[in-house]
């Protein structure tokens, strides 16, 4: 297979209403195999979301990682990614997220470090053009001077590579620390003692709406490698509809690391 | 019994496990570490069952190493990470 890069490419853009979190996550699935299988050009897709979730990655712990009580309390759902890494916590407002579905070429040969700071240079192109001085710091955080700004997660499934990022963009983190457990062992080489402190809104260094600020991230996309506007076809949202369903909404899956 | 290891400049690995006669009867390895494919995961697991509890750091890392073979892909997480985490879970605090 020959490696190859972002402007080999013809890109399209999924930006639709908002969607449950088990959708996105089963989206995520679809629309991966579909680039993997050749059935769709590599898409950028920005999520919207309808209600409020705990994402987990695939590797964690479900008891150790979501203090179940809390999410309750506060009427969060919880659901499982299909890619690995940490626990996101999401409120519709409170983030930007958006996957990139690409062919697994474009990181054909690279390290996982230097696939995730390829899958992510446009967002650091997106982030100066904003007026942040971001950075991507391995293994997968975008970080500012004034800390981190988002995370990333890929996966490979087939012929395809899923990278996935969620930024913050005004987190309560307050509520956060009710519903994620963080621990002080996973602190431990983050040189901070404030799990608070990690989150830094992306609306505080931009002061634009979390709208303009996805407009502009996009804006940067379409001008340095095109972008054509796309919708999900109707084969596409049922098959998503349905792992949704039987998948992502189920305990087996959810629970699958206990 | 549970044990948990952040790997200097890599991720938080955890390990749940039960233990019987003398040997690890059932093991959870889990944590915010990345692994290709997904399938690794159920196989770390499989090749921790049944290693004796006195398993030194070199012997678990190389049960691991052996069952993944080079195939996986490990990011964040490392053969060494997982032995130390399922030491500290016996009870062998001052592992690495």
């Amino acid at each position: 297979m020959n490696r190859t890069f972002w402007n080999d490419h013809d890109w399209r853009l999924i930006h639709t209403a908002p969607q449950t979190p088990t959708l996105h996550m089963a989206l995520d699935e679809v629309l991966t195999a579909e680039v993997g299988g050749g059935r769709r050009a590599p898409t950028l897709r920005v999520w919207e979301w309808a209600s409020p979730a705990v994402v987990i990655g695939c590797f964690q712990s479900l008891r150790n990682e979501v203090d179940a009580d809390g999410a309750r309390r506060h009427g969060i759902e919880v659901v499982r990614r299909i890619s690995g890494g940490g626990a996101m916590f999401i409120e519709p407002g409170n983030t930007i997220t958006y996957s990139v579905c690409a062919p697994l070429s474009m990181v054909e040969g690279l390290s996982f470090q230097e696939a995730y700071a390829y899958m992510d240079a446009w967002v650091i192109t997106a982030l100066h053009d904003l007026g942040i001085d971001a950075w991507y710091q391995p293994l997968n955080d975008i970080v500012s001077p004034l800390g981190k700004i988002a995370g990333a997660a890929q996966a490979r499934r087939g012929g395809a590579v899923l990278h996935h990022v969620t930024m913050a963009y005004d987190i309560d983190a307050a509520k956060m620390l009710e519903v994620l457990r963080i621990g002080r062992e996973k602190l431990s080489d983050k040189g901070t003692t404030s799990a608070a402190k990690r989150v830094d809104p992306l609306r505080s260094q931009t002061g634009l709406a979390r709208e303009a600020v996805i407009a502009r991230m996009v804006d940067t996309f379409r001008r340095h490698h095109d972008l054509a506007e796309d919708t999900l076809r109707p084969q596409e949202l049922a098959a998503a509809e349905t792992l949704a369903r039987s998948k992502f909404a189920s305990a087996a899956w959810t629970g699958s690391v206990p | 019994m549970h044990g948990e290891y952040k790997m200097p400049g890599g991720k938080l690995v955890v390990v749940d496990l039960d233990v019987r006669d003398g040997r690890i009867a059932q093991i959870q390895v889990s944590g915010d570490f990345f692994l290709e494919p997904y399938s690794a995961l159920a196989a770390i697991n499989v090749a921790l069952t049944g290693q004796s509890i006195s398993a030194d750091q070199v012997t678990l890392a190389a049960a691991v190493q052996r069952t993944l073979g080079t195939q996986a892909g490990m990011y964040g997480v490392s053969f060494e990470a997982i032995a130390v985490a399922v030491r500290r879970a016996l009870g062998h605090g001052d592992a690495a």
